[in-house]
């Protein structure tokens, strides 16, 4: 068996084991004792009364025999002996457990009391304590005369006895240990409340809220693990931070001088008479253009593994696609995008440049793979899923597993970074949304269609 | 037309400078934002072309203090952030443009174009003046069918009164606007501009306020 994970439940158990176990214990050592007292209690009762009766057999038998002695043997009655013997059982009468029976050197009976059962008393051979199946005896033997008492009392009384003591012992803790036990538990629960709360604040904030863990009220054994954490917290902020400013600078120092290149060659090729030198122009500016595409998208890469993915306030998502629809309009793909939004807003905690990203990815990848003319649809839906559709041949189902793995282009012809689906995989596992590729397009006999559905604020919209 | 180039990577800058002057306006080119403000309550400008990362600040809280100090100067920002959120702060602290480096010097010459005409209060570039079919994107000028070649001075300069309909242009305002602080003005220059466009265009293009200055005829 395996120790239950939670620890409210694990020091319950241990402690509610433990103190059964020694409740159980002191009470069977305390019975043990009682029994063994009550045991030498009996034995000198039973030896007191074998002291007792004997003397008095002894002057009986001894007052019978001076009656016999002085009288006619005609006036001998058999019932005499009965008669005096009852008369002596009798006499103790409060021994009402013990049986016994006196007799003379030959071992025949001389008396015995009212309810002695002969079987019960085997034959003398000392004097002391006897034990059989059935009862505790003691034998005592008197001088001269030869005559020996055997007094007998059922072991049943003494275990009845014993049982009762058990039961008067174990009856409160019939009571107790299930008290103890509850008592231990609420004791547990209320002292694991820190923790409790720990686990809540954490299990509430999920993986994008990075603020300090609150310290109030924590016992001191948690307050190290709660520093720690809140350190570790603190360094992760910061090395998102550094990750995040470094993907933006990098971008920021990269794009400035390749754009500054980029416009010279276009100077040059603008100002020159001579052909050969705006051809070459032209390649530079051809070559700066994919050097900044790269650079751009590897940045993009960065930025969607080191930043944070989710926001802790959720924003409407239609200006953003908007943004980026209408940035592609103006490089001349209007008439071939066709967007599709609704009037309501469209909230998501998902952080609005990786949106952004994604958007302009998709349909990047769109334009790209599309069939040349063919319209490229895209559609954001009320219930937060974008669908970017683009005309083509059917993509075979192999490629379609193959196309987010990073510098996995579609066909060997075009020209693409081969990080433009990688970058939008990254977002939506790491910023919580579902991805869904599709070829052909559901109910269309060609098409490749990707689906993303926006992760929803944990909170509901505002 | 006018512009304020703020940019302080050089080499960048140059080749914007000249493509703009190329397009027959003058430009005014600053690597610092307190340069920049100097500049700007020196002279009027009809466009601002704005980095957001310069040495001595950010541009976008340079343009909140335009917008707030009631300037109405239209801006485009040019520049290397890129994110979606980045541009939203620009396009809402009042810029009218937002260009990502890097760009293409004819994408960012029909922008200028695109954000002066709207200022003009005309966005659509295709004008009609008696013979003359003008289209201010493509720098075209049809007189009676036929095609009119303008130099880049000779545009600029037809541009500022297409731009303002029956508005008063003064000698010194149009000199203000075709030549920037740099440049060795003529003191005759205008007068030789105005007279080359009557000549492709008709005499009727330009009238003279004398002593005043010049405005849009009727051809």
């Amino acid at each position: 068996m395996t120790a239950p994970r939670s620890l409210q439940l694990r020091l319950a158990l241990a402690l509610g084991l433990a103190v059964t176990i020694l409740w159980l214990a002191a009470a069977s050592f305390t019975a043990e004792k009682l029994r063994h007292e009550m045991d030498g209690l009996f034995d000198a009762a039973l030896k007191d009364a074998a002291q007792r009766i004997l003397p008095l057999a002894m002057h009986s038998r001894r007052e019978h025999r001076r009656d016999e002695e002085s009288r006619d043997d005609e006036r001998r009655d058999r019932r005499g002996g009965p008669a005096r013997a009852e008369r002596i059982a009798r006499l103790h009468k409060d021994d009402r457990f013990f049986t016994w029976v006196v007799r003379d050197r030959k071992g025949e009976t001389v008396l015995r009391s009212a309810n002695a059962d002969k079987e019960a008393f085997p034959p003398f051979t000392r004097e002391g304590f006897r034990q059989t199946a059935t009862h505790r005896l003691y034998y005592d033997a008197a001088g001269r005369d030869g005559l020996t008492i055997a007094v007998a009392e059922p072991l049943s009384h003494r275990t009845a006895m014993a049982r009762e003591m058990l039961l008067s012992l174990g009856l409160p803790l019939v009571i107790v240990i299930p008290l103890s036990l509850a008592a231990i538990f609420f004791a547990v629960r209320t002292s694991l409340r820190p923790v409790r709360r720990l686990r809540a604040d954490l299990a509430q904030r999920g993986a994008r809220n990075l603020a300090a863990l609150s310290d109030r009220g924590l016992p001191s054994e948690l307050e190290p693990i709660v520093q720690g954490m809140n350190q570790l917290l603190d360094r992760l902020r910061a090395a998102f931070e550094a990750e995040r400013s470094f993907a933006a600078n990098a971008a920021h120092e990269l794009r400035t001088p390749v754009a500054g290149a980029i416009a010279q060659a276009q100077r040059l090729r603008a100002e020159t008479e001579d052909a050969s030198a705006a051809e070459r122009a032209k390649e530079i500016e051809t070559t700066l253009k994919r050097l900044n595409l790269l650079s751009e998208k590897l940045m993009q890469l960065a930025r969607a593994e080191g930043a944070r993915l989710r926001t802790d306030t959720p924003a409407d998502m239609r200006p953003i696609l908007k943004l980026v629809v209408d940035d592609f309009a103006r490089i001349g793909a209007a008439p071939r995008l066709h967007l599709e939004m609704p009037d309501e807003p469209v909230l998501s905690d998902l952080e609005r440049d990786a949106f952004g990203i994604l958007c302009r990815n998709l349909i990047e990848n769109a334009l790209k793979h599309g069939r040349t003319g063919e319209p490229v649809d895209i559609a954001l839906s009320q219930a937060g899923i974008l669908a970017v559709a683009n005309a083509c041949p059917p993509v075979a189902e192999e490629d379609l597993a193959r196309l987010t793995t990073r510098f996995a282009r579609a066909s060997d012809k075009k020209d693409g970074s081969g990080l433009g689906l990688a970058i939008v995989r990254t977002i939506a596992e790491r910023g919580g949304g579902e991805l869904a590729f599709a070829s052909p397009i559901p109910g269309k006999p060609a098409g490749f269609e990707v689906r993303f559905t926006l992760p929803r604020s944990e909170a509901g919209p505002a | 037309m006018r512009v304020l180039l703020i940019e302080d990577d050089t080499v960048l800058g140059a080749a914007v400078r000249d493509q703009i002057k190329a397009d027959g306006h003058s430009v005014d080119w600053v690597t610092r934002l307190d340069d920049a403000r100097d500049t700007l309550s020196a002279g009027i400008f009809d466009l601002i072309l704005l980095d957001l990362m310069l040495p001595d600040g950010r541009g976008v809280p340079f343009l909140k203090n335009l917008r707030t100090s009631g300037a109405v100067t239209p801006v485009i920002i040019l520049t290397a952030l890129d994110q979606i959120s980045d541009r939203i702060d620009g396009l809402n602290a009042g810029a009218d443009d937002y260009i990502v480096k890097p760009f293409d010097l004819d994408e960012l010459s029909a922008r200028i174009g695109s954000v002066a005409r709207r200022y003009s209060g005309n966005p659509n570039p295709i004008v009609t003046l008696g013979p003359l079919d003008i289209d201010l994107a493509a720098r075209s000028i049809h007189r009676d069918g036929k095609a009119v070649a303008l130099t880049a001075r000779e545009w600029a300069l037809f541009e500022a009164f297409v731009q303002r309909p029956g508005q008063l242009l003064s000698k010194a305002q149009l000199e203000e606007r075709l030549y920037s602080f740099d440049d060795t003005v003529d003191s005759n220059a205008i007068e030789v501009h105005v007279s080359r466009l009557r000549k492709k265009l008709g005499r009727d293009i330009i009238e003279t306020e004398r002593g005043l200055g010049y405005r849009l005829g009727h051809p």
